[in-house]
């Protein structure tokens, strides 16, 4: 008796709402190629990418401030199979601590030989400083930006 | 905090398998489902609710409890699915049972990974606006993690005799998947070796606040902020809360406790969780992993991993070990256990769980 399979996938569409905070930073991002803060009423630290709130105090944020556009690599990995829209691989990707900013942002990282990837490996190892890198024609989008070893 | 003395674990089962045509998602649950109420040993008597932890997607079906729910004994009983780990399944129903609210519960968790592409839908857990349009997957954010122990002066040349000590806990662990499965694509630093086996897991425990084999000493669950960027990178934070809670509540120190079944996707998970929860100074969980028999006997995720059955999971293999019924991977006769459980979205929410034999 062959044993019955069925074949499924789920294709639903979706329109999600960046929010206006969202919206002001990728705003940002595309007319101005700079990545902004906002910073968090109650603790005070510049939260990146800005956002409406503070989820660790539970607080609404106020002041927006430009971040950047140097860094501080926190820790990376490099990956080494492909996703739509992204460079062929291997890529890095990196949590970068902005200058000005107390979180760290997700990104990829380029400019870097990856030939051999244990010393490229190595090299970030020593978390380099950073420079944001943006796209020729940025759309408003968080693939707009990538880091650059300095 | 809730007191959650008095609630027992009566029956427990696992069943970790891969691509098995001859049942179905429901069959497999009703199985594992069944052996924990067997292995209660009062049937279905008493058994007012169920409380389960399943997600829509990695079910592949809408609303997937009104399909699955059935098969875990949930027909004219007061079911509830926790769309979370089956750790934090256990938890909501302790705290039915200490509310009053139920007697006696089954709580199931399950995932089967061999009927959907573990990566693909991995991506879709992330964020939509900053996160999903550079491809993040769950593994990706577990080789942050360990890139970061690591620069922070982890011991990492224990990472070989670690995973030497986990393996062979797997292949004896009569319970692990010894055939099929598939690992994914590792990212740097992670290796083969270090990935989870991805599998076919249902996990099942029978609870009640009578007296029964296994007694529940504390629990405590904890979270992480939404954004990955503002959580201590290799520090679990969350995890650190969790464990100091359930402790506090067990009235125990972390150096009371024979024996830890912790979960975690990778090897370097598994290490940063035992520095977490307290058994490892920073830098040293790779070493205790590597040395200390008494941290996952089970063999941890290299023995099979299907989200979100896998908090659960550790709840099972600890009940196992304190009644001595572990098989070939049993450690001594352990009186205190600490199981614990994380969420599938980059491990944002932990329970830990403390048992003791009743």
């Amino acid at each position: 008796m062959d044993l019955v399979t069925i074949e499924g996938k789920w294709a639903f569409n979706y329109t999600y709402f960046a929010g206006e905070s969202a919206s002001r930073f990728f705003h940002e991002l595309r007319e101005n190629q700079r990545i902004m803060g906002t910073r968090c009423t109650k603790c005070k630290r510049l939260l990146v990418p800005a956002r409406a709130y503070c989820d660790t105090c539970m607080a609404p944020t106020d002041e927006w401030k430009e971040v950047g556009p140097e860094g501080t690599l926190e820790t990376f990995t490099i990956i080494t199979t492909a996703f739509p829209g992204l460079p062929a691989p291997p890529i890095v990707m990196a949590y970068v601590t902005l200058d000005g900013a107390d979180t760290a942002l997700i990104n990829l990282v380029h400019g870097l030989d990856l030939s051999d990837i244990e010393a490229a490996a190595q090299k970030l190892n020593t978390l380099p400083r950073v420079r944001v890198k943006f796209v020729d024609e940025p759309k408003g989008r968080i693939t707009d930006f990538s880091f650059e070893l300095i | 905090m809730v007191n959650v003395d008095g609630v027992y674990i009566e029956g427990a089962a696992i069943e970790l398998s891969w691509a098995d045509s001859r049942r179905n998602l429901m069959e497999l649950i009703y199985d594992t489902v069944s052996k924990a109420v067997d292995d209660a040993g009062q049937g279905y008597d008493g058994i007012d609710s169920v409380v389960l932890a399943a997600q829509d997607l990695v079910d592949g079906r809408s609303l997937s409890s009104m399909v699955t729910a059935p098969a875990a004994g949930a027909y004219l009983r007061d079911e509830v699915r926790y769309s979370d780990d089956g750790a934090g399944a256990f938890a909501a129903a302790v705290a039915r049972i200490e509310a009053g609210e139920s007697e006696r519960t089954i709580v199931a968790a399950w995932g089967r990974a061999s009927e959907h592409d573990v990566e693909e839908l991995s991506r879709s857990l992330f964020d939509r606006i900053f996160m999903a349009p550079l491809g993040l997957e769950e593994l990706h954010v577990s080789a942050l993690n360990a890139q970061r122990w690591r620069i922070d002066g982890g011991d990492d040349g224990a990472a070989a005799a670690a995973q030497a000590r986990r393996g062979a806990a797997a292949r004896a662990n009569p319970r692990a998947l010894h055939a099929g499965g598939r690992r994914s694509t590792p990212a740097y630093p992670l290796r083969d070796e270090h990935l989870p086996l991805w599998a076919d897991a249902v996990a099942a425990v029978v609870i009640s606040g009578k007296p029964s084999g296994v007694k529940l000493r504390g629990m405590g669950l904890s979270s992480e902020p939404y954004w990955l960027g503002d959580r201590g990178l290799a520090q679990a934070p969350a995890l650190r809360r969790a464990a100091e809670r359930a402790l506090a509540e067990a009235k125990l120190d972390v150096g009371d406790i024979d024996l830890f079944e912790i979960d975690g996707m990778t090897l370097y998970d598994e290490a940063i969780a035992l520095e977490a929860i307290g058994l490892a100074p920073k830098g040293q969980g790779m070493r205790a992993l590597a040395e200390n028999p008494r941290c996952n006997p089970s063999g941890g995720s290299a023995a099979g991993y299907g989200v979100p059955a896998m908090g659960l999971a550790r709840i099972v293999e600890a009940t196992l070990q304190l009644q001595g019924r572990a098989g070939t991977i049993q450690q001594g006769k352990p009186r205190t256990a600490l199981a614990s459980g994380l969420s599938v979205t980059a491990a944002q929410t932990h329970t830990v769980i403390i048992l003791e034999a009743a």
